[in-house]
């Protein structure tokens, strides 16, 4: 057998193996008296790089929902509130408002990639044999349903305050806030990393071979004996568990959830960092949500040295991305580094 | 026992008949060709068939179990294959993946096995390959193989989904139109290959517009006007007829 013709690999070992590396420096710094150095100039570029890999996950469960398999979601945000929800009431301690009921965090985590998988499910059961527009205007209405769910019940999940008092394994391991910000970096990239890793076995597989071809044609997949709806609930419950993930992360990094973290804003940017590298190319992707995290960060610095006001800069902020967009569509429709004979867009 | 057959479907669109108490049945190795004029309800037919569409009334019966209003994935994993009358690849995949897509049986296809990648999932997977670069080389396709098969002819992209549905080695294969739009040369070929397909054992069945070709190659012929069967038989019987000679040629002969 050579080679070739091995199922491919792809690089999903390589991020395997770059993950766990990761996760195990990041605990080594955690867990022994090994003491990182950061310069203060780097703090900013650290904290966005754990914001990174957190979206990081996001990205990878939408582009397996919707670069994949064609599933339009809107909604994304939804089970990335619920998977931070659901940790943060299980873990948190002397919560301000809402309910915090104080279990061990691992178990917490648990619960809220759980609850966001079954929140996914729920989704599918009802509305995953809907067509393209109409799943995502389903998708979008339930984000915000659950949004104002957040926010108005607030014995419950706290309201506008949230859930406070959430634990924070990492920094309560880490001796110093240098420390603590590079081990949370690294574990929770490798996270991402291993994640990476998983999806792209997934789709590398024939699994994704029957994935894109939903995407192509649902009836002719579904005449060659494949059970699409089962594979589209897999799917979609599949990017559900990675953005509770994402938010369980969250919430154990930050310490605190509030509705002010799950607005629309996220789905907003994880789309466009999606379609900005390329969807159904894992790596594109996180490049693409590379490009408009990082342009967040260059336009925090221009504020400084820019003469307008806040609120003149972030309108223009968002004039800049909307251009950066529209000119990629325009020129490279399917993403900067996306294949556009995959993805059936004209050149 | 027939290995296929349908009785008394009855399909409506609107206030439309477009299947009105048909029965038909075909049996084991049979080579049966479905005519008739346009909206003779022969593309309804196929459909109630083959579970995209749920017939009103009648009964679907295959391989001595009735299977009607059965999903076609369900029906395709038993071996009742068909095929579409306008083309339908999955053009945003190559040829090659097109016809791999077809295996039945992979492991691969679910979740834990590609996760870890098995065993299992690597060995039928070498065996999904070979057997789809040799339906790709009997097509003669081989060398389009990582073209997208949104590239194709539109001849090509019928054999290709010939091809695709070889790959599920089905018992009962159903061809809506298998040779719209081909060239007369290409015509031949799909031909021979249906019929070298019919010799080895399979059921087929086919619709047409185009009469020469499927009289040479069917045994047995159904004529359907205004979703009923006209005629049944033989097709110089058939051809023969002063009924089908009405519907097909509209009397104006």
């Amino acid at each position: 057998m050579s080679l070739l013709d091995r199922v491919p690999t792809g690089n999903g070992d390589l991020a395997l193996l770059a993950g766990v590396c990761c996760v195990l420096i990041g605990g080594l710094f955690a867990l022994t008296p090994l003491r990182a150095q950061l310069p203060s100039a780097l703090y900013v570029f650290v904290e966005v790089g754990i914001l990174f890999v957190i979206y990081g996950l996001l990205v990878l469960g939408l582009d397996l929902q919707y670069g994949h398999t064609g599933l339009v979601n809107f909604g994304h945000v939804a089970f990335f509130a619920v998977g931070a929800y659901g940790t943060a009431m299980l873990s948190a301690q002397d919560t301000f408002a809402g309910i915090g009921l104080g279990y061990p965090w691992p178990l917490a985590l648990g619960v809220g990639v759980a609850a966001a998988a079954l929140v996914g499910l729920a989704v599918s059961a009802t509305s995953i044999r809907l067509r393209g527009d109409f799943l995502a205007i389903v998708t979008l209405a339930a984000a915000e349903i659950l949004h104002s769910v957040f926010v108005n019940f607030e014995g419950i999940f706290g309201g506008n305050v949230g859930i406070l008092g959430v634990p924070r394994p990492i920094a309560a391991l880490a001796g110093d806030a240098d420390t603590r910000l590079i081990a949370t970096l690294l574990v929770i990239g490798g996270i991402t990393l291993v994640s990476l890793a998983g999806v792209t076995r997934l789709t590398s597989a024939p699994y994704g071979r029957v994935l894109r071809a939903i995407r192509a044609d649902e009836l002719v997949t579904r005449s060659v004996g494949k059970s699409t709806v089962t594979y589209k609930t897999q799917a979609f419950v599949y990017g559900a568990a990675l953005a509770g993930l994402a938010g369980g992360l969250f919430a154990l990094y930050n310490g605190a959830v509030a509705p002010g973290f799950f607005t629309i804003q996220v789905t907003v940017t994880v789309w466009i960092g999606m379609l900005l590298g390329g969807a159904a190319n894992h790596r594109a992707v996180l490049a693409g949500l590379a490009i408009i995290m990082g342009l967040r960060l260059i336009s925090r610095f221009a504020l400084d040295v820019t003469p307008v006001p806040s609120d003149v800069f972030a309108s223009i902020r968002l004039i800049v991305v909307g251009l950066i967009l529209v000119t990629v569509i325009r020129y490279r429709p399917a993403g900067i580094w996306g294949d556009a004979q995959e993805l059936g867009v004209d050149r | 026992m027939s290995l296929l057959s349908a009785d008394a479907l009855v399909k409506e669109f609107g206030g439309l008949r477009a299947v009105d108490g048909l029965s038909v049945s075909v049996e084991a190795g049979e080579l049966v060709g479905v005519i008739g004029p346009n909206g003779a309800g022969k593309s309804t037919l196929f459909n109630c068939i083959s579970g995209v569409v749920t017939p009103d009334e009648g009964v679907v019966t295959y391989d001595g179990t009735e299977v009607t209003g059965d999903p076609p994935e369900a029906l395709a994993r038993r071996g009742l294959v068909r095929t579409f009358q306008a083309t339908r690849e999955l053009e945003t995949m190559t040829v090659r993946d097109n016809v791999r897509l077809a295996a039945p049986d992979q492991p691969g296809e679910q979740t834990v096995p590609a996760l870890v990648r098995t065993e299992s999932m690597q060995t039928v997977e070498q065996s999904v390959r070979t057997r789809a670069d040799e339906l790709l080389e009997t097509f003669e396709l081989d060398h389009l193989a990582d073209e997208y098969s949104a590239n194709l002819s539109g001849g090509q992209r019928k054999l290709l989904e010939l091809a695709r549905a070889l790959m599920l080695d089905p018992s009962v294969l159903m061809l809506d139109e298998p040779f719209a739009g081909v060239n007369p040369t290409l015509t031949d070929e799909i031909a021979e290959h249906i019929r070298e397909l019919n010799e080895n054992g399979m059921t087929v069945v086919i619709i047409e517009h185009e009469l020469e070709t499927l009289t040479e190659l069917v045994d047995r012929l159904v004529v359907l006007q205004q979703g009923r069967v006209l005629v049944d038989g033989q097709p110089e019987d058939v051809l023969s007829d002063d009924r089908v000679i009405e519907a097909y040629l509209g009397g104006g002969v």
